[in-house]
């Protein structure tokens, strides 16, 4: 009897004493220095690790787009057999064939901003981009004493998180209010002509909401020529030191930011509960903050706006 | 009955030790008491060890706290004497003071002065951001030569300005923020802000700034090592937190520090947290410019915890095999004279009496085993006794029938017969044949040890007849048996014997005729016969041959009365008996003594 008891003890301390480190391998949409915001959602990880006592590999393309990279990373993160990987998946076949792979693998999966249906659903921490949507919306209604006449700069038709915040959007400022949305990709240039041409023809738009960072710019500099910069309210998704002093400067009236330091830190967090075998919420949604001029200096707002290095 | 008895007995008894044997009794005992022992002393010296490795842990951490401290410190005493070197600076004190130039142009090579001087603090120091003055007469001054400022941030509401403001003169350290005061420039700096005076002491002229690199206090506690999971963060005095690793998650409410006992913690002491996120400790010190310093460090970082409790687990076990072998060996070494006992008298249970156990100790056991050796050599000669006394009084038996059967008497008696047969005496056939059936058949017949007196009285009747009939005109006899007695028990062919003795040595070489007077009475609680006789007597020589016994040789003189004794003591003791009184020329009387016993069923 004592035999069994002593057992019994050794056995369930050794394995969490010698503990050799879990892996966790994070894909992110891009590891580009530049973009702030996923370097953030990097620090976020890599803290969670660090409190875990994990260890941590990040990988990601160099451009947020670059889908082949991105399931060709996750292939190699596959082969390299970790105990989780956190990804942030570019909306693509490929990227979701090589995640359906991880799945099959039995390696625990969590997913971040981007939610995309796989066969076995798996665990996701994201912004809610439909609620940031609304968010945007309600703001919108409030700068416009309640009459807003909105038009969305996106980015891609295919971008699910584009679609989601255009929904959200839309959902409140209803379909009076809405006044169309144009599609700009990548270019600053696209962006500066599609206002230029929307002031033209629907000069009544009192809002332009921009959800990538190159809609901002292009659509700031267009008001900016037609002279309407504050008198028409230009609203941001995200943000970026460009965004930020076109905030303090007044040209951009706010920004709906989101947290990406808390998504990666959950996301990892997570992961390894998973692992621990402990019941994780499949889908959690992180706040996004609205950033005014008022506000941006906030200690807390500091700390989102201005990541520290 | 036995059975509740044997249950009563439990209940009172209940034994200290459930065990069957001594041998396990012992070996229990001995494994609790070593078990107990080794628990206790391991469980003490694990609390011991513990305990050092926490204060170690402990006087550790809060060295480590205090270089933080004195690094930060130094950063900041740093600041405090640039801005003292501003302040007393003389151009510095022209260019903010309100009685000044004119023009720009005189202003310049001030400016130019100034921003050199601090252009060159700034080449030594790379912790220094930048280094300014604003005076209220609106003019500025920086470390670079053309200072930018940022047109939509207003110095007035500049969380550093309105403190420097506030202080009246005294220095100003700010929270870690950023600093937008210039343009396009985005730094996190932590910034020490004084309100500048003028030469009569009281006026306050501007206000000088001082902007430390952020990342200097952060590169500082992130190379903290207080294993792989600790960390240090920073509070002010109002519980705000400066620094913290995480700050984000605080802000997100993602986790929390608890800043409450940080701020009545005392400077330089430790507290524990214990909670879902692990074990860790909290040191705490207090910097002199408002801030407190906190490091955080995870037990299991600092104690090879699991480890050492799966190590003093398998001590134990071991120890508790150990000690279970050691008991189990010596309870057993114990318990073996024990065994060999027991074994003894198992075998002396089965009827072996030869058995003699080994006294190898002197204690108790030993005294046991040699008390028990000469039980049994006891029980042993006992047995032996009555075997042989048993044995006795088979012979005796025998020889008594023997005797009976005296060959010597059956001849005449038949001779007797015979000529009275021919004489046609057949009357006296008749009686002497009868007579002789009658005696015979009481001797042979019934296995009966005791016969009652009654009985024994007509055997020696009939014995008598036969005889006066073949000695008429010698002998003469008389019976007298109380008739109290004649119930009572008595060996048979008792009397006989004697009577053939008397007849055959005393009376029949007599000249004239001889009496011979049996009588049976009771007294003192025996029965006495007598058998008395005037006959010839005997000599000592004689009496003493009498009382040899006869082992089996067939004599005439002496073997049934020595018999007779001998079946007597066989049968009531030593203390009865035959006694013989005999006296040359005048006769002899044999006294025969035995138990009264009533006839009983």
């Amino acid at each position: 009897m004592l035999a069994v008891l002593f057992a019994a003890f050794y056995f369930r301390l050794y394995p969490v004493g010698s503990d050799d480190a879990r892996t966790v391998v994070v894909v992110l949409k891009s590891t580009n220095v530049r973009s702030d915001f996923w370097q953030t959602a990097a620090g976020g990880a890599q803290a969670a690790a660090k409190e875990a006592g994990a260890r941590i590999e990040v990988l990601g393309p160099l451009k947020d787009t670059d889908a082949a990279m991105q399931a060709r990373l996750l292939a190699e993160a596959l082969a390299s057999k970790p105990d989780a990987i956190v990804a942030a998946p570019i909306d693509d076949d490929r990227v979701a064939a090589a995640l359906k792979r991880i799945e099959e693998a039995g390696i625990e999966l969590v997913l971040l901003d981007t939610p995309l249906t796989l066969p076995k659903e798996p665990v996701s921490v994201s912004g809610n981009h439909r609620e940031a949507g609304r968010q945007a919306g309600r703001l919108a209604v409030q700068l416009t004493d309640g009459k807003p006449v909105a038009a969305i700069l996106s980015d891609y038709a295919v971008s699910s998180v584009s679609a989601q915040r255009e929904a959200g959007v839309r959902e409140i400022v209803g379909p009076a209010g809405f006044a169309g949305t144009y599609y700009i990709e990548d270019s600053e240039e696209k962006a500066q002509d599609a206002v230029r041409s929307l002031l033209a023809a629907k000069p009544q738009v009192n809002v332009v909401l921009a959800l990538s960072e190159p809609g901002v710019l292009g659509a700031a500099k267009a008001l900016q020529e037609a002279d309407r910069i504050g008198a028409v309210k230009l609203l941001a998704f995200d943000s970026s030191l460009s965004e930020i002093k076109l905030l303090e400067e007044g040209g951009l009236a706010a920004m709906i930011v989101q947290r990406p330091f808390n998504m990666g830190y959950l996301g990892v967090k997570y992961a390894l509960r998973q692992l621990e075998r402990k019941r994780v919420q499949r889908t959690t949604y992180i706040d996004t903050i609205v950033v005014t001029k008022d506000n941006m200096y906030s200690p807390e707002n500091q700390k989102l706006l201005f990541p520290f290095q | 009955m036995r059975e509740w008895a044997c249950r009563e007995m439990s209940l009172e008894a209940r034994p200290f030790f459930p065990f069957k044997s001594i041998q396990s009794s012992i070996a229990f005992a001995f494994s609790c008491l070593l078990l107990l022992s080794i628990a206790t002393t391991s469980l003490i010296g694990y609390r011991l060890s513990v305990q050092a490795v926490e204060n170690n842990s402990k006087s550790y951490m809060k060295e480590v706290i205090n270089q933080v401290n004195t690094n930060i410190q130094s950063y900041v005493d740093n600041m405090e004497n640039i801005s003292l070197l501003a302040m007393t600076n003389k151009d510095v004190k022209y260019y903010i003071s309100n009685n000044s130039f004119i023009s720009d142009e005189e202003s310049r090579p001030y400016e130019k002065r100034i921003s050199d001087l601090f252009q060159s603090i700034l080449y030594t120091r790379k912790d220094i951001a930048s280094i300014m003055v604003f005076g209220y007469n609106g003019r500025f001054v920086s470390d670079r030569r053309i200072t930018l400022l940022n047109p939509n941030a207003h110095l007035q509401d500049q969380a550093w300005y309105k403190n420097a403001q506030l202080a009246g003169g005294k220095s100003v350290l700010s929270a870690p923020h950023v600093q937008n005061i210039i343009r396009n420039e985005y730094r996190w700096v932590v910034s020490l802000s004084r309100e500048l005076k003028n030469v009569d002491g009281l006026t306050a002229d501007g206000i000088f700034l001082v902007d430390l690199n952020l990342s200097v206090i952060n590169d500082l506690c992130r190379q903290i090592n207080l294993g792989p999971k600790g960390y240090v963060f920073i509070v002010d005095q109002d519980g705000n937190i400066v620094y913290h690793p995480q700050q984000q998650l605080i802000y997100s409410n993602l986790r929390t520090e608890p800043i409450d006992r940080v701020r009545t913690a005392a400077s330089g002491t430790s507290f524990q947290v214990n909670d879902e996120e692990g074990k860790r400790f909290y040191s705490v010190k207090d910097t002199n410019f408002g801030w407190k310093i906190v490091g955080v460090a995870y037990e299991t970082d600092l104690i090879g915890y699991k480890s050492t409790l799966g190590n003093t687990l398998l001590i134990t076990f071991g120890a508790v095999v150990v000690s279970l072998v050691v008991s189990v060996a010596l309870s057993r070494r114990l318990s073996r004279p024990i065994r060999d006992l027991q074994r003894s008298m198992r075998l002396v249970e089965k009827g072996n009496f030869d058995v003699k156990t080994e006294v190898t100790q002197m204690n108790e056991i030993g005294q046991l085993a040699r008390t028990f050796n000469m039980m049994v050599g006891q029980i042993k000669n006992l047995m032996q006794e009555i075997i042989a006394t048993q044995e006795n009084k088979r012979r005796s038996e025998l020889q008594a029938l023997q005797a009976q059967i005296n060959p010597h008497f059956l001849y005449n008696t038949l001779d007797s017969i015979v000529w009275m047969a021919e004489q046609k005496q057949h009357e006296e056939v008749v009686l002497m044949t009868s007579a002789l059936a009658r005696l015979f058949r009481a001797g042979i017949t019934k296995d009966q040890e005791l016969v009652p007196i009654r009985v024994e009285m007509e055997h020696i009747r009939n014995y008598l007849l036969i005889q006066k009939m073949r000695y008429s005109h010698k002998l003469d006899y008389r019976l007298e048996f109380d008739d109290a007695v004649l119930n009572d028990r008595t060996p048979k062919i008792l009397l006989q014997p004697f009577v053939e003795n008397a007849i055959y040595h005393g009376i029949r070489n007599k000249p004239d005729k001889g009496t011979i007077v049996i009588r049976a009475k009771e007294r003192d609680d025996q029965i006495v016969f007598e058998i008395e006789d005037d006959g010839l007597g005997m000599t000592e020589e004689q009496l003493a041959k009498i009382g040899k016994a006869g082992d089996g040789e067939y004599r005439s003189k002496g073997i049934g009365i020595s018999n007779v004794d001998e079946r007597i003591k066989l049968l009531f003791g030593p203390a009865y008996g035959v006694r013989i009184r005999s006296e040359r020329e005048a006769g002899t009387c044999v006294t025969i003594a035995i138990p009264r016993r009533t006839a009983k069923g």
